[in-house]
């Protein structure tokens, strides 16, 4: 759906983003992970046809950026980090405005069918001035949509919100997760990453790293299985280590940390080792780095 | 040109519910029709001040089958024609300034920005949004004024009122002047982020109108047919000028990169 090969930007010499190469799958939830002024909004802003790339192409449906770009403003959507609602109008006349703008064959009707998705449609003829951040954020989607587009873009969508109406704004974008919109989330928080995003791309100006987020973590720490036992003996730990599978054994109180390249074969086999050895095995579990080490781990590593 | 209908229908639906601003936009020409009829109506029977027919004594072969009481006068209503044309001038910075620096304000730019309309086609919906309601209020306020005025003065001073001069002026200057103010309005707003200093800055652009109102006042010159045909001419050039310079600020990656 979205191809990029080396997409750059500069603003008067200083580089936004830095030869971005990514290809994003139709119906995939692709997030843009990274610092402030990594170059998100800036990545999101030239694939919406906003700013013009210095260098490289960026192919959306199969539309170059810059040859057609009304054709692909035509497709998207955008939800910009502020709801940007015309405050003096109402929920209903501010999404008409973007509809007719899109061109919706029956405006009225699309209208309707989002501020009741989001619960909105009582409420419809009051002037959106008076309406909470979490509302307005609803009004804002809603605009997003009115045209249905093959692709959303959402930069930084819940960022200013408080948890509640944060909560409302992913359980709706988990909702259109499931009816398949090829979806580019920018943001800086990690759980709604790893929450909503099929993939995520970690950008700091370059593209650092772009995988699954299980991916990210096991390409950064390998994978680990922690077995707790009654009592951890050296024998034990002896045991574990001698198995010609296992990189790397570390003991921590009552447990035994082992690196492996397939736990879910080579897990079985150390359990037996381990109880044939004595052990009284308790625990065994999959050691899971957080996505906020993998991605605090990624940004450091470039920032050297 | 269609979404140019939809921003300028929006446009004005917003202009409508903002009272401030309608106010701004009605109150000003409301007084500049009512003024001179009043002063009309006060002065009509006086004697003519000697001192007033000697400043204008050199204009009498320029106005013809005019008393002297009628040249004084003519010559106090040329002022409110003047008058006229700040209308057109401040109400379009206004609108203009409203309308950007309010998107602005709100940040509803980028949105609307990526959607599929054309920046030329959101220039005009604006452009239309601050010139119809300028040119509007100011044919409507010239037509009370010269409806007020049939009633209290002679068929030779009405014959004046709407000589070609006075046609000239608010059917043809007057929208130069909206289109000059929108460009400049649209100039401004990319560098101004508060609509009240943007409305101060648009208001300096009627001051060489005064300059040129006060002139005649003072009996220095007297603005002919000739001077404004001419005046409509530079003003049609500078247009163009306002039209390419604003349309050159009004693109969307200029808006979103560089606009403060």
């Amino acid at each position: 759906m979205i191809q990029t090969r080396e997409l750059t930007r500069k603003f008067n010499g200083l580089t936004a983003v830095d030869r971005l190469t990514v290809d994003i799958q139709e119906g995939e939830v692709f997030g843009f992970l990274g610092p402030n002024g990594a170059g998100k909004t800036t990545t999101v802003r030239m694939l919406a046809c906003l700013i013009r790339p210095t260098s490289g192409t960026a192919t959306v449906n199969g539309i170059q950026v810059g040859k057609d770009n009304r054709a692909i403003r035509s497709i998207v959507g955008f939800l910009t980090e502020s709801p940007g609602l015309y405050e003096k109008l109402s929920a209903e006349a501010n999404l008409l405005y973007f509809a007719r703008l899109y061109d919706v064959e029956n405006p009225e009707e699309q209208v309707r069918k989002y501020l009741e998705m989001l619960g909105l449609w009582e409420r419809r003829a009051e002037t959106v001035g008076g309406f909470s951040k979490g509302m307005k954020q609803k009004v804002a989607i809603a605009r997003a949509l009115v045209h249905e587009p093959k692709v959303l873009f959402l930069d930084e969508p819940t960022s200013a919100l408080d948890p509640e109406a944060a909560k409302t704004v992913r359980n709706f974008i988990e909702e259109l997760k499931a009816h398949k919109r090829t979806i580019i989330l920018c943001t800086h928080n990690l759980d709604e990453a790893e929450r909503l995003c099929d993939r995520i791309g970690v950008i700091r100006q370059k593209l650092i790293a772009v995988d699954t987020p299980d991916g990210l973590r096991r390409s950064l720490f390998g994978r680990q299985t922690v077995v707790q036992l009654e009592n951890v003996t050296p024998a034990l730990l002896e045991t574990a280590s001698s198995l010609d599978f296992v990189a790397h054994v570390q003991q921590e109180n009552n447990k035994i940390i082992i690196s492996l390249a397939d736990p879910d074969k080579q897990n079985p086999i150390i359990v037996e080792r381990l109880v044939s050895a004595g052990g009284k095995v308790q625990y065994v579990n999959e050691v899971r780095h957080s996505l906020e080490d993998v991605y605090l781990t990624l940004v450091r590593e470039e920032g050297r | 040109m269609k979404k140019a209908w939809i921003v300028f229908r929006k446009e004005w639906f917003e202009l409508v519910k903002n009272k401030l601003i309608l106010y701004t936009i009605l109150i000003p020409p409301l007084m500049l029709s009512i003024l001179p009829l009043v002063m009309l109506y006060f002065t009509r029977n006086e004697p003519v001040d000697q001192n007033d027919l000697a400043m204008y004594q050199q204009f009498l072969a320029l106005l013809p089958g005019l008393t002297p009481a009628e040249v004084v006068q003519y010559m106090l209503l040329n002022q409110f024609l003047m008058m006229y044309l700040m209308m057109p001038l401040i109400i379009p910075v206004t609108i203009a300034a409203f309308s950007i620096i309010g998107e602005k304000e709100q940040r509803s730019l980028e949105p609307l920005l990526a959607t599929p309309i054309r920046v030329t086609e959101l220039l005009i919906g604006k452009t239309l949004a601050a010139v119809i309601p300028a040119l509007l209020v100011t044919w409507l306020s010239f037509l009370i004024f010269w409806a007020g005025a049939s009633f209290m003065t002679t068929p030779t001073m009405m014959r004046m009122l709407i000589s070609p001069m006075w046609l000239l002026a608010i059917f043809v200057m007057s929208p130069l002047f909206c289109i000059l103010a929108v460009g400049i309005g649209v100039v401004i707003s990319s560098r101004v982020n508060d609509t009240r200093v943007a409305q101060q800055i648009g208001g300096i652009i009627v001051l060489p109108v005064i300059a040129l109102a006060m002139l005649q006042t003072m009996g220095k010159v007297l603005y002919t047919t000739q001077t404004f045909a001419i005046a409509c001419l530079v003003l049609a050039v500078v247009d163009l000028f306002v039209i390419y310079f604003g349309s050159r600020l009004f693109q969307r990656e200029t808006i979103l990169t560089r606009w403060k």
